[in-house]
This record gives C-alpha cells, structure tokens and sequence, in this order.
C-alpha cells in the first residue's frame, strides 16, 4: 500500500538542494514561504485548535480519504511523481552531456540530447498541463459555473505563489529567457509528436490527458498553457520576474554562481525536486482543509 | 517430474493468471477501498447540489469555491485578500463518527444540534444526514459569528436534499430475472403472526 499524502508530507526533507532554492525563490514573493513538513502543524494551522484529540481525528479522516481510490489524491500524487521523473531524467542526461561534452571519446553522447528550446517549451507545457489535471483531480470542478471555476483556479494560483514562482523561473524564465512567456505561443507551435514522444512524463501521463491520440494531447496543452499564460503574465508582471533576479534570489540561499541561466536551469532540474515538494504540500493543504471540514 | 506433468503444471498457471487477470480487472473499481469509508458514491449526494446552498454575501465579501467532490463542497468567504472563513457541506454518510459528535449537542439552530469544536470552528448536522461547518481563520471570528454564518445557509434547501430511505438495490443483470414474489407465503406468514394476538385476545377475559 503506498503512503498517504500525510505520510508523504512528512517524509518532505527540511533542508536540502530544493529547499534552499524554493528558499531563495521565496524572496521574490511577498508572504515568503514555510516548509511545512509536519501534518500536524499544518492541521493546527488550518483549524486554528491545539487539541491533539480534534488533531488526531482529522488525521485519520485525511488518511481515509487519502486511501480511497476514487477521491484522486493518489492519482494527482502519482501525476507529481511522473513529471518529476521525467524532468530528472531530462535534466541528469542534461548534465551527462555538458560534462561530457569537453571529452574527446564520449563527445557523440553532447548531441544526444539537446537541450532545445521547444523541448523545453513541451517540457513547460506538461508541466501546466499536469498542474491543472492535478488541481481536478484533488478538488473536482468547484463551483457550478465556469466563472466559479475560474475564480477557484485563481485562487488555488494565489495561494501557490511560490510554487508557481518556481515553475516560471526554473522552466520558463532561466532556459527558455525573460521573453519566454511572449516567446511560449511560437514554440509550442513547434512542439510535435516527436518533441512529445520524446518527453518520459508523457508516456505516463497519456492516459490521464483528454482526447484520444498525440494531436488531440497537444491541442489540450496548448488550450492549457495558454489560459495559463494569460495568468503567468499577469504574475510575471506584477512581481518584476525576471531571469536575472530569479538568479539573485537563489544565490542568496545557494551560493554564487559562476554558469549561465541554462546551465543553472539544467542543474537545478538534475539536482531538485521543487515541482514535487511543493505539489505535495499543496495537496496536503487541501486534503486536510476537507478533512477538518468533515470530521 | 515427467515432461506431461511439467505441461500440465504450466498450462494451469497460464490459465489461473489468466482468468484471475480478466476476473480482476473489471471488478477493481467493486473491491473494497475504492471509495472513502466503503460506502458506494451513488448513495451519496453529489457536490454540486450543495453549491446553490452556500450564504449569499454581503457587499465588500467574496465566496469562492475551492473544492468540490461526491458529498462535499467547500468555498472560502473572503474580504479583499484575507479569508475569514471556510464555509462547507458535507454528506456525513461516509463518516459516521462525525454523526456520533452530536448526539452530545447543547445548542440547537433552527431546531437542528450544533456542536463547536475547538475555538474556531461550529458543526450544524441537518436532517441526521448533511453536516454543515463554519471554520474560522484568523481570530476574527466570535461563536456567534459562525453560527450566523451557519444560519445564513439555506438549511431548508439542504434538508429538503436528504433522501427518506436508502435507494433500491441495483437491478440485476439481464438473464437473472428478479427473484419470484409469490403472494401466497406471505399472506399465510401474516395469518400466522397474527393467530396469537387475536387468541389472546380470546383469552384475556379468562385469565
């Protein structure tokens, strides 16, 4: 049986790579971020009580409801999961060729994978896409119009802000440059079934994607990444993101560094999971808000 | 092992896989853990009837949905930026200890028991069947704020939701036509229970 969300929450490391870097992030953003890795701080939180009875209660209802399988939080966990394997993979394969890349022998293996930016485009676009399968997935279609549903997407976006800071800075702004979101439209144009293909997370995701067929994913991906991108400029925009001061923030936490914007991006997408830590936060987030409306 | 035994062993195998792989695979979604706390979803009130019951806001207050699932609806009432509340209904069908909390209830809305649990939070249970909860956030919140809250939803619409008794068993498949009613058992069952009662009543004057 697999862990329930709870369990993966506090299985969430407290100081590490992602966290550092979710850390710098979080500089850009006004109300900063907390790692919250302990279910019971969060459950705390959510219903303002200290009583361990009352804790333990909505403990065992989020369990329960974690475990059901047709409530779809482990569907959208698994969905985390397959794109985080994916771009860790991308990103490993990444880093395989630029070490590579100056040794005469193994030099072919630099042209394997190139980082290309419409790659990186398909790339950014599962990972919306992903985003908001996810976001049914855990809280179903709420409200019973589509100016209901809007809104709760806006704010499910709002509460995420340093997750979807994140998401802009580490796979839009620092590859793809600080005209990504404008640049975004002509390159998922690009995007091909080759491109897909070519992505591991897709393959896992597929079946979870609307429409039967590549043609009728891509059409989906695009209809989502472009009502995304209206959000995105939005964000974009009104926080001041760029790729140089993305790179500032994270220097304050990691340390100087000395690459380009690519390469930072690569290394970050080998070495983190900032996409996962922050999903599984966001689900618990709202699992324990149902269950402490239940119990 | 002879080599027809080593075939035989084989073949059962492959078959027992096989018929244990099309056995299982249509009846996953029957086993149990599917759905939360065993209870079939079609017994329990979807989310999107609870929506139209939520408070209507005052000017200034925002309500937006956040959740919604097979027996829960939730949205945050909201002024500008900061959530006051988180406003939700939920079909207690699937959690019976939720149900068992108010047999403890004091207070009382609309003649339905009302609970506070901790100091930021009220339950209101309506028609035994639907709990309705107002979770304050922040500390701006009184009691008697959230059981306003409480009272602004429309109890009635939700209580008017609850259905009087468990819906039918599932119609059985075609080929296995319903099990045959006969009239004459019953009737003669009737007789019989009822034979006791009148000779009772026969010799009630004796004794």
């Amino acid at each position: 049986m697999s862990a329930t969300v709870l369990e993966r929450l506090e299985r969430l490391p407290r100081r590490n790579l992602t966290v550092l870097s979710l850390r710098g992030i979080s500089t850009l953003v006004p109300g900063g971020w907390r790692n919250v890795t302990s279910a019971e701080e969060l459950i705390s939180e959510v219903m303002g009580i200290s009583d361990p009875e009352l804790i333990q209660q909505v403990r065992e209802r989020a369990d329960q409801l974690s475990r059901a399988r047709h409530e779809g939080y482990t569907r959208a966990m698994s969905l985390y999961d397959a794109v985080n394997r994916s771009q860790k993979a991308a990103g490993g394969l990444r880093v395989l060729a630029n070490v590579t890349g100056g040794l005469p022998l193994v030099k072919r293996l630099a042209n394997l994978t190139p980082p290309s930016d419409t790659l990186q485009a398909a790339d950014l676009s599962l990972k919306v896409a992903s985003e908001m399968l996810a976001f049914t997935q855990v809280n179903g279609l709420p409200g019973n119009s589509f100016s209901d549903f809007r809104a709760s997407l806006n704010e499910y976006a709002g509460e995420a802000k340093v997750r979807m800071a994140a998401l802009v800075c580490f796979d839009a702004l620092l590859p793809l440059g600080d005209q990504a979101l404008e640049r975004m439209d002509g390159l998922l144009g690009r995007v091909g079934h080759q491109e897909l293909r070519q992505l591991p997370a897709y393959a896992g995701m597929a079946a979870m994607i609307p429409g039967r067929g590549d043609e009728a994913h891509l059409n989906f991906l695009r209809r989502g990444v472009d009502t995304w991108l209206d959000w995105a400029g939005g964000f974009v925009g009104s926080l001041g993101l760029t790729s140089q001061r993305a790179v500032r923030a994270l220097e304050t936490t990691l340390g100087p560094w000395q690459g380009g914007f690519q390469q930072l991006a690569i290394f970050l997408d080998a070495f983190t999971d900032t996409y996962q830590h922050t999903g599984v936060q966001a689900v618990a987030r709202r699992l324990v808000e149902r269950a402490a409306a239940e119990i | 092992m002879s080599r027809t035994l080593r075939w035989v062993l084989g073949l059962l195998l492959v078959a027992g896989l096989l018929i244990g792989a099309f056995l299982y695979l249509p009846f996953r979604s029957w086993l149990p853990g599917g759905t939360v706390g065993n209870v079939s979803t079609r017994l329990v009130v979807n989310g999107p009837a609870f929506n139209p019951l939520f408070p209507k806001i005052h000017p200034g207050e925002q309500l937006v949905f956040t959740q919604e699932k097979r027996g829960f609806s939730q949205a945050r009432l909201k002024e500008g930026e900061t959530t006051k509340a988180l406003l939700s209904i939920s079909d207690v069908l699937t959690s019976p200890s939720t149900r068992a909390k108010f047999s403890a209830a004091k207070l009382e809305l609309q003649s339905w028991p009302l609970v506070d649990q901790g100091t930021q939070a009220s339950a209101l249970l309506v028609a035994d069947r639907f709990q309705v909860k107002v979770i304050g956030q922040g500390a701006e919140l009184t009691p008697d704020d959230r059981h306003d809250l409480l009272n602004a939803f429309d109890l009635k619409g939700l209580a008017a939701l609850a259905p009087e008794t468990p819906r039918e068993p599932r119609a059985l498949p075609a080929g296995k036509g319903a099990p045959l009613k006969l009239p004459l058992p019953q009737r003669q069952r009737e007789a019989a229970q009822a034979a006791p009662a009148a000779k009772s009543a026969v010799l009630e004057p004796a004794a």
